[in-house]
């Protein structure tokens, strides 16, 4: 059987969950790689959150929420998830992970073809990749 | 062309018109060789793919044959017969093939004879029309491809699937459906139907832009859109990549 | 006089649905009717809106869901209006109902209709790019989410009835025609565009690769026919130079309209910018003739379209299009700078007006209420929102072409005036649900009922659903399994309760569709079976699951097994919330007495409330003082003193003139605020506050001003009413306005500079006005005065910011001007030079944006929550604007904007208590550090620091005032903040299991 990466995906309420259910409605196939968990703002989630994912077993991270500067419900949470990846992102280097397990994007309510998109792309590089080293973060946990 | 003789294929009914074609055997009524026999329970079983798909591998023709009208073993096959019998008539029309190279007709258990003279009839007039274009022509045996994926899909069988209902009994809404109001409808639908299917097959065998379509069907651009956006719809057809200014879609795997 | 405690709302676009809320709010029975089968409006069909660029959809879908699932408003679709009878205050309604052919109670909206539909009609959402067939849903998110069959394009096959499991499909209904008894009707039919098939020089409907801005609306969307993509129609390929043409059946007197539609020259430059951005290299030109960008931050928007978009902007009309044979390519002919030029594009955009709806006068016959010239609904400067008829109300572009924010305004406005009348009523006809108690869950072991739905065959089709529900059996907690054909319809429900009782369940797990539309449903169930709702969590195995893999069945039903496994694990974790109930302070304070603040004040008071108005100034009044003319006609003085009086002697208003803030704090419901004067200090408790503080003049330094003779329009009213009367007037307008320092258009000035040289032209014929500007901004009907005084030789002349005119005082006064037609300075001696001088914010701004913790915006107005659907709310709760303090803007603009500011803060005042959702922070004051982070971070002010016994500072979050967005939670450095419902615990316990493999 042909490797099958694990995605975890945090998609905040307002757009990139409605972005997911559009593709849905639309029948824009994707791989099924990808289990989403549904936050209600991207600002939400917390690094732990992705490092968790990636310490049980995720191949990579998906988080998605509104376009900055102006769709985000909650004014500028989409904001504050762009800098907590970002610096997740350095985190991963550090820890000798690839920081490209871990993806931001921004999908609005509209873009039911982007969201599949993204998650076919991811999916397939995450193929290509190959399984997540776990031993970056087994050893970033007995420091 | 003197020597040529034609290959047909010939859907017969079992309860009918196979039992014709033994009873001419037994009374040892003699008929041309050309004709290979496919034996169906019901006429109404024929499919217009199927012939269309014998038609695009080359044969010179088909004939379906059915028990007469009012004698149909299950009651009313033979009357969908002949509603997918016109469904077949208009695909053969579309990818311009010549209409004497199908047909339609009625052979009773009893009519050994008639079998017999039916089949010499079409062997003679195929014979006459010589070989099958789809052999020597890639573009008609394109059109049938098309033909038989057009008939093969949803739309065109639920709408002659209703015909029969519709023309006689009138629709849902109690309202009197004509022959020539259906076949209004039928025909428009069955041009969209056979270009769409044809520009799917085109592009499963090569990407290729809304322009390069165009040439390749002679169909204005324009139109050609209008079934790219319909075919992207169902999810047939996706881009593909751009090529300078155009871009260019392909065929997607239907499951 | 008898009063009906309901209202009839004509149109469900983005105007009828905020009117509805305002009203349903406000403890009225609405009913909201549209003639489509759903409701949403031209809205719906819009890629992205002006000027934040935000996406149409994205922003219009919670309000189309809220109005769909208030227990106030009932949505009256595919229904037209046939008559009106009675009057104000209990009108009854004739309504036809039209046949949709398919029970709206059993229809699920799962589209299996649409797909086995063999017919193929023109998708009229999509502009007739795309198709549709006869038994469709109009859009994806529509509301309510139910089929309709097009029986003009149907042929009655019957598949739709075979394949519908719901059994939903009811060929033979007729349409019915029904009465309603309702107190007061708000119409809000909107607009048509105009039909540009009848100038038959753009070629349209000839050459395909002209194209209505509509057209390129759905062009641009992701789910257009094109999905974002821009193509040329003609052939596919993507274009490399697009040319809008403005002012297409506007501006026109040949094909009736001479009015301006307003939104053209914005909505083009939107559609030009996003284009670019859809196709990067795309090279867009826009053909004008004024280009009116007067609304908040348009110019600004203008600006960057032009330097950082590079969109190019040409001053001229074009006259006509040819098609190039061949390359279908469309060459325009237009005239610049005096000579003729020819260029090709690839597509041509004709940017379309707004007509009134084509059927406006049959509503208005049905409705009994009177027109304007150009058919739209008569209403005046003073009472923009009354029509005719006493009790009929509008709002929307029906009452003149304007954009999406002053609908939103104009419709909560119409809210406050429709529920004025029949204030006495609130609440009386509304439905009060009764729940019985809620169960005590608390140290109960989790029992899960797991309800798997197969939404015939949507789901079931493609996942193994058995095979979902006995592995659900088989996880910890679960209690009970079963599998619904569909669990969203009624007698589902009534299973489920059936179920929680017989099986002692306490937390309920539903495998179906998106939370985002059916959450509700489930939730309210679980009320009524006596379970918290905040027990309810759902798997989507359809939208995110089915309907995406729907060729891999074993990988979809793993998927699907997936989703339950991560849904049941955090229902088990699950707790019940609690509701935060506000009690709210019935009085409202108004801060700014001019007409703004006046008129927000009268709505309110008019409906029972008291009202403190605080005015800083000695008198009421504020600008409206200062006018004395008004293009329409009306007595600006008279209406001035009637409102005085009016609020002077209201029982219900307290003035404090004289009087400014001192401070204010607290959250909605209950705020407490600090008024100063020379009287001393007095403190108001108050529910809402209302900023409507207005501008100010600006006082120029440019053009001489402060000489004899040159004076702001404010100043030449004043002395035109004391009989001033010159012979010679140069008018000069932007002085102030759009220029480096300030960027944005004072929008009254090119109306005010029209009217007063009317004025002059009334008393003095023969007087010469020259008017020098860089665009004539008289948008909507306004442009027919423009119109007159051209008519009536009052001369217009451009200039640019390259070559401003000059005034010099050379034994009098002397204006300089380049003539852009004869393209030669010319000198006009004048009696008087007038400055069209900006409308600048309040100086008090700051300090009021400080004490409310509201934002301003960059040009120092206050900044409402959002620019296109929340134009007169503050993120903060509780606080409302209107009038200048928004920003420049007319009289009728700023009555609109008081009524609806009114509206929004009745919808507080009109409840004794306000319930907010419960899923909320919370903050472990033993583990807050004090840091402040939290508090930095939220948008919403929702966090205070409070300072314990021990002197020790620590965060508190105040639970009527917080979102539940859970950004706090992530930021804080300890760990002390928990997000209600989404609680770290319950996340972490989804993404574990999401990560675990399935036994099978």
């Amino acid at each position: 059987m042909s490797y099958e990466p694990k995605i975890v995906g945090f998609l905040c309420n307002w757009c990139s969950y409605a972005g997911a259910d559009l593709a849905g409605v639309s029948r824009f196939q994707y791989p099924p790689n990808l289990r989403v968990i549904r936050v209600m703002c991207s600002g939400r989630v917390h690094p732990a959150h992705i490092l968790e994912a990636f310490r049980n077993g995720a191949d990579g991270v998906l988080v998605a929420g509104c376009h900055p500067p102006n769709d985000c419900h909650y004014i500028s949470g989409n904001l504050k998830a762009k800098r907590r990846v970002a610096m997740l992102k350095k985190l991963m280097i550090q820890m000798g992970m690839d920081e490209r397990r871990l993806r931001l994007e921004w999908v609005s309510a509209a873009e039911g073809e982007k969201f599949a998109r993204v998650v076919t792309e991811f999916t397939n590089q995450l193929k290509e990749m190959g399984p997540a080293s776990m031993k970056a973060m087994a050893v970033a946990e007995d420091d | 062309m003197t020597d040529f003789e034609p290959k047909i294929i010939g859907f017969l009914c079992n309860w009918c018109s196979y039992a014709g074609a033994d009873l001419a055997g037994v009374s040892r009524i003699q008929y041309p060789t050309n004709l290979r026999i496919i034996r169906v329970m019901c006429s109404g079983r024929v499919d217009p793919a199927l012939p269309l798909g014998f038609l695009a591998e080359g044969a010179d023709g088909v004939m379906i044959t059915g028990c007469h009208i009012g004698d149909c073993h299950y009651i009313d096959g033979n009357l969908h017969a002949k509603r997918k019998y016109g469904l077949l008539e208009r695909l053969v029309a579309k990818a311009g093939l010549e209409p004497g190279r199908i047909m339609l007709d009625w052979v009773s258990a009893s009519e050994g004879q008639r079998f017999a003279d039916i089949v010499t009839g079409f062997t003679d007039q195929v014979r006459e029309l010589g070989p099958n274009p789809a052999v020597t022509d890639p573009c008609v045996k394109l059109n049938l491809m098309a033909a038989k994926a057009a008939a093969a899909e949803y739309r065109l069988r639920a709408l002659v699937g209703k015909e029969e209902k519709l023309v006689t009994e009138g629709n849902v809404y109690g309202e009197e459906m004509t022959q020539e109001e259906f076949d209004r409808i039928m025909e428009e639908v069955v041009e969209t139907e056979f270009t769409r299917n044809k520009i799917r097959l085109i592009l499963s065998v090569k990407p290729m832009s809304v322009k390069g379509l165009s040439a390749e069907t002679g169909i204005d651009s324009r139109i050609i859109l209008d079934h790219v956006v319909a075919l992207r719809q169902r999810g047939w057809v996706d881009l593909h990549e751009v090529q300078g200014n155009s871009p260019v879609y392909r065929a997607m795997e239907v499951q | 006089m008898k009063a009906v405690g309901a209202v009839l709302v004509l149109g469900g676009g983005i105007a009828g649905i905020q009117a509805s809320l305002d009203l349903a709010d406000a403890g009225f029975k609405v009913y909201l009717m549209d003639k489509e089968p759903t409701i949403g409006g031209v809205m719906t069909q819009l890629d992205k809106t002006f000027p934040t660029n935000d996406c149409a959809m994205c922003i219009l879908a919670p309000k189309l869901v809220g109005a769909g699932r208030h227990p106030n408003v009932e949505l009256l679709t595919y229904t037209e209006i046939v008559e009106l009878k009675g009057e104000e205050g209990d009108f009854t309604a004739t309504l036809k109902r039209k046949a949709r052919r398919i029970d709206p109670e059993k229809c699920t909206g799962c589209g299996d209709c649409a797909r086995k539909c063999p017919v193929e009609a023109i998708d009229e959402y999509n502009m007739g790019m795309a198709k549709r067939s006869s038994a469709y849903i109009k859009y994806p998110q529509a509301v309510p989410l139910i089929a309709t069959i097009d029986k003009s394009k149907c042929i009655g096959c019957g598949i739709c009835a075979e394949v519908c499991k719901a059994e939903a499909v009811v060929y033979d209904e007729e349409d019915v025609t029904f009465e309603l008894n309702i107190g007061s009707v708000i119409l809000a039919p909107g607009f048509e565009a105009f039909d540009p098939s009848t100038l038959t020089e753009y070629g349209y409907g000839r050459y395909p690769n002209v194209v209505t801005s509509m057209e390129f609306e759905r062009i641009l969307s992701a789910t257009g026919p094109y999905r974002g993509t821009v193509l040329r129609p003609s052939d596919g390929d993507l274009p490399k130079k697009v040319a809008f043409l403005q002012c297409i059946g506007s501006r026109d007197e040949r094909v009736g309209n001479s009015y301006c539609s307003g939104v053209c020259c914005m909505y083009a430059m939107k559609e030009a910018v996003i284009a670019q951005e859809h196709n990067p290299g795309l090279e867009a030109t826009i053909f004008f003739m004024d280009l009116r960008a007067f609304g908040k931050e348009f110019d600004d928007y203008y600006i960057r379209a032009e330097k950082e978009h590079g969109v190019r902007f040409i001053r001229s009309r074009v006259a006509s299009t040819r098609q190039v044979p061949g390359s279908r390519d469309i060459l325009l002919s237009y005239v610049e700078d005096g000579e003729v030029k020819e260029e090709s594009f690839d597509i041509v955009v004709l940017s379309v007006g707004l007509n009134p709806p084509h059927d406006s006068a049959e509503l208005s016959d049905a409705v009994g209420i009177e027109l304007n010239r150009h058919g739209f609904a008569k209403t005046s400067l003073f009472k923009p929102l009354e029509t005719s008829r006493p009790g009929v109300y509008v709002c929307g572009a029906f009452q003149g072409p304007k954009d999406i924010p002053d609908s939103v305004a104009q419709a909560s406005g119409a809210a406050a005036k429709a529920s004025k009348g029949i204030a006495q009523e609130r609440g009386k006809l509304i439905t009060k649900v009764e729940y019985p108690a809620e169960k005590d869950v608390a140290g109960v072991e989790p029992r899960v009922g797991v309800f798997v739905c197969h939404c015939g065959i949507n789901i079931g089709g493609v996942v193994d659903v058995p095979d979902v529900v006995e592995y659900a059996r088989t996880l910890p907690g679960v209690a009970y399994a079963e599998q619904n054909l569909y669990t969203c319809s009624q007698d589902t429900q009534d299973k489920i309760k059936e179920n929680i009782l017989e099986y002692d369940l306490n937390r309920v797990v539903v495998a179906s569709c998106t939370p985002r539309t059916h959450e509700p449903l489930f939730r309210a169930t679980l009320r009524e079976a006596g379970l918290n709702e905040y027990l309810f969590e759902m798997a989507n195995i359809r939208d995110q699951c089915s309907w995406v893999h729907m060729h891999q069945h074993e990988a979809a039903t793993e998927k699907a097994k997936g989703l339950v496994r991560m849904a049941v694990a955090k229902a088990r974790l699950l707790k019940p919330l609690e509701k935060p109930v506000i009690k709210t302070t019935p009085v409202a304070l108004v801060i700014g007495g001019g007409l703004s603040g006046m008129t927000s004040a009268l709505e309110i008071a008019d409906q029972g409330y008291e009202v403190h108005l605080v005015e800083k100034a000695g008198e009421l009044g504020g600008n409206l003082r200062h006018i004395k003319y008004v293009p329409t006609g009306e007595n600006p003085e008279e209406e001035l003193w009637k409102l005085v009086e009016r609020v002077s002697g209201h029982p219900n208003i307290e003035v404090h003139l004289g009087t400014q803030l001192a401070d204010a704090h607290g959250y909605i419901g209950n705020f407490e605020s600090t008024l100063v004067s020379e009287r001393g200090e007095t403190v108001v408790n108050h529910g809402v506050a209302i900023i409507a503080t207005g501008g100010v003049e600006y006082k120029p330094t440019e053009y001489l001003y402060g000489s004899e003779g040159v004076m702001t329009q404010f100043e030449l009213e004043a002395k035109l009413h004391k009989g001033y009367k010159p012979d010679t007037v140069v008018m000069i307008q932007c002085v102030g306005s759009r220029c480096e320092e300030r960027t944005y258009c004072s929008r009254v000035c090119c109306t005010g500079a029209v009217t007063n040289a009317l004025r002059i032209k009334e008393t003095n014929p023969d007087a010469d006005i020259y008017v020098l500007y860089k665009d004539m901004r008289t948008y909507g009907f306004k442009e027919d005065y423009y119109r007159e005084a051209a008519d009536r030789g009052v001369i217009f002349i451009r200039y640019t910011d390259e070559d401003k005119p000059i005034v010099e005082e050379q034994g009098g006064l002397r204006v300089t001007v380049t003539d852009p037609v004869l393209r030669e300075k010319v000198a006009i001696p004048a009696d008087a030079v007038v400055l069209a001088a900006a409308i600048l914010p309040s100086e008090d701004n700051a300090k009021l944006a400080g004490m409310f913790k509201v934002p301003l915006s960059k040009d120092g107005f206050f900044l409402e929550a959002h620019m296109k659907l929340r134009p007169l709310d503050f993120a903060t709760d509780g606080v409302f604007l209107a009038g200048l303090a928004h920003g420049p803007k007319t009289l009728d603009e700023c009555i609109s904007q008081a009524s609806g500011a009114a509206a929004r803060a009745l919808t507080i005042l009109s409840q004794p208590t306000i319930e907010v959702d419960g899923a909320i922070a919370k903050v472990d004051e033993d583990r807050c550090s004090g840091c402040r982070m939290c508090e930095h971070v939220c948008e919403f002010n929702a966090i205070e620091m409070v300072e314990d016994e021990e002197g020790k500072v620590r965060s508190h979050v105040i639970p009527e005032v917080c979102k539940g967005c859970g950004v706090c939670v992530a930021t804080c450095p300890s760990g002390a903040i928990t997000a209600g419902h989404f609680t770290d615990t319950e996340i972490l316990s989804q993404i574990i299991t999401a990560l675990q493999e399935v036994e099978a």
